[in-house]
């Protein structure tokens, strides 16, 4: 019980100190709507490496990573290798979209994507935005579960969920209400290196307590269980399904919001490639963790898991012999991966509500900028109560929710691509592009079967571009200029 | 207004192009074995460490490239 305790005063203490940076963060900024949505344009190499670290690594890099690796082995690898590739898309896309956002004053993705195919009344900007949104809360509201459930498996109950849920969720929307991206920028700083610290201690730990180093334990697990060292692993992942998913994400990870629109946030161009340069050198912090869950397919053979997503913290907390101070930063570290991204899917969620939904007709774009900062403060807290709420009550349909409306918002990629480098981009071409690619997307993913065992989102992603491609080759005249270019000589 | 060709040499675009081969199927096939366990990891897992490093090596070579050419921004 004293354990107990100890571990929630430590993690109590460890949420104060992310509360103060966050609220601390505000001093010195300027109150306009750029300066809390993209900090200002100007946003430097150290806090945006950590703010797109933070966003990538959430409470699934602690929860369902290991899982993974606990059930499936070697498969769980392809989280690196989508990590890594994403870079080579950003590197091409983002100059581009921080280049034309600072000119055009863009805040949003589809901001950026309705003035590059301009539609009556910005239908397609409230298109865009309505589904980004119905994609981020359910993805913040896992973010919020992941704390609750974090926090009471940690403090054996002595937090229980809703208590734990509420403190995480509650710590987020206060920073991210008063201080905007400068306050995400410095939480996510702290809360990326508490990662990092933990996850390589905790991975090294578990694999010297029990094995005697990590080259003895993939030894044993060699000679107990050699299925999950190798494709296709014990779950039998297909390489069709593995290379197909590896390569959605990276094409697709370009395309969420939060972080599509962090791009806007870089002081320059130069920055931005300095943090791609580095940022594939993040993904080395999944390495620990995959190891806590290769340790469980040795640790639990005897009395396997119900929920893989619990290995690290069955591992952890029930089987590993630590004290409770290091529980107590486990936890920390945990809960920062899991806050971390919340901050910023509350942060961009509220800017799309308030931008892209409530302002999304031509006629009210003009509201006073004071106004619009207020409506766009409120959002951050209307969501995250939305989506504590959400977390309470746990409808089974979030994750099919979140799947949907991401799988639908891959499918813009062909056309941001075809607005950026392809003069004979058409724009109907583009629309029947989307939609189809989407129905075949949402088809597969619910009902259908894909062939190949390919991923949903990349069959979707191959019709899309055949066809995107095959009509904008047909029509006429379309032509002398990209979307883009067309886009800068009319300013 | 700088243009929008502004894409990594030939030379890196095939350079990243056979990253993203090595890390997907059929390029992954080759390393779909166990031994020999490299800084304590099984082969397959040790590829994919390592791939990452080579893209890192190559991001920093793209951007001093590119940073011969450009001077635009910034």
């Amino acid at each position: 019980m004293s354990d107990s305790i100890l571990i929630t005063a430590m993690t109590v203490g460890y949420l104060g100190i992310v509360l103060l940076v966050g609220l601390r963060a505000r001093q010195g900024q300027s109150s306009s709507l750029e300066g809390y949505v993209a900090g200002g344009r100007h946003m430097g190499l150290l806090v945006l490496f950590f703010i797109l670290g933070a966003e990538v690594f959430s409470a699934f890099a602690f929860l369902g990573a290991p899982g993974w690796a606990y059930s499936k082995g070697a498969p769980a690898i392809y989280i690196v290798a989508y990590l890594t590739l994403a870079v080579i898309v950003w590197w091409l896309i983002a100059p581009h979209i921080s280049r034309l956002g600072r000119l055009h004053g863009f805040l949003t993705q589809a901001e950026f994507l309705s003035a590059c195919y301009p539609t009556p009344r910005n239908v397609l900007g409230l298109v865009i935005g309505v589904i980004s949104v119905l994609a981020m809360i359910p993805y913040l509201t896992i973010q919020i579960a992941g704390a609750g459930m974090l926090f009471e498996a940690a403090t054996s109950g002595m937090i229980p969920f809703w208590l734990g849920s509420l403190l995480a969720c509650g710590v987020v929307a206060a920073y991210v209400y008063a201080s905007g991206l400068q306050g995400i920028g410095w939480t996510n700083l702290l809360q990326g290196l508490m990662m990092v610290v933990i996850a390589w201690a905790l991975g090294l730990t578990t694999a010297e307590q029990f094995f005697g180093g990590v080259g003895e334990m993939f030894q044993q697990i060699k000679s107990e269980a050699p299925e999950y060292l190798t494709m296709p692993g014990a779950g039998g992942m297909g390489w069709g399904a593995f290379s197909t998913a590896i390569l959605v994400s990276a094409l697709g990870c370009v395309m969420w919001p939060h972080i599509f629109m962090k791009f806007y946030s870089a002081r320059s161009e130069r920055t931005l490639k300095r943090v791609f340069i580095l940022y594939p050198l993040y993904s080395y912090l999944l390495v620990p963790l995959l190891i806590i869950g290769f340790a469980g397919v040795v640790l639990l053979k005897d009395t396997p898991l119900d929920s893989p997503d619990k290995v690290l913290l069955t591992i952890v907390v029930e089987l590993a012999d630590l004290p409770a101070w290091v529980i107590g930063l486990a936890l920390s570290g945990a809960l920062a991966a899991a806050m971390s991204t919340a901050a910023n899917l509350a942060h961009t969620s509220a800017t799309i509500l308030v931008r892209d939904i409530a302002q999304f007709h031509p006629t009210l774009r003009d509201w006073p900028e004071q106004k619009a900062l207020s409506f766009t403060r409120y959002g951050v807290v209307a969501i995250s109560l939305a989506a504590y709420l959400l977390a309470l009550a746990n409808p089974g349909s979030l994750v099919s929710l979140l799947l949907g409306a991401y799988g639908i918002i891959v499918q813009l990629l062909p056309m941001l691509l075809g607005a950026l480098f392809w003069r004979r981009a058409s724009q109907t071409a583009a629309f029947i592009g989307l939609t189809v690619g989407s129905v075949v997307t949402l088809y597969l993913q619910f009902g259908g079967t894909a062939p190949f065992d390919w991923h949903p989102g990349f069959c979707g992603l191959v019709v899309n571009t055949a066809l995107f491609v095959a009509i904008s080759l047909v029509r006429k005249g379309s032509g002398s200029r990209s979307p883009v270019e067309s886009l800068s000589t009319s300013v | 207004m700088s243009n929008l060709k502004r894409l990594p040499s030939k030379g890196m675009l095939l350079y990243f192009a056979i990253c993203t081969l090595a890390m997907v199927w059929p390029g992954a096939l080759i390393a779909n074995r166990i031994d020999p366990i490299i800084m304590g990891l099984p082969f397959f897992i040790f590829w994919y460490v390592a791939w990452v490093f080579v893209m890192f090596i190559g991001l920093i070579i793209t951007y001093r490239q590119e940073g011969q050419e450009a001077t635009d921004d910034e």
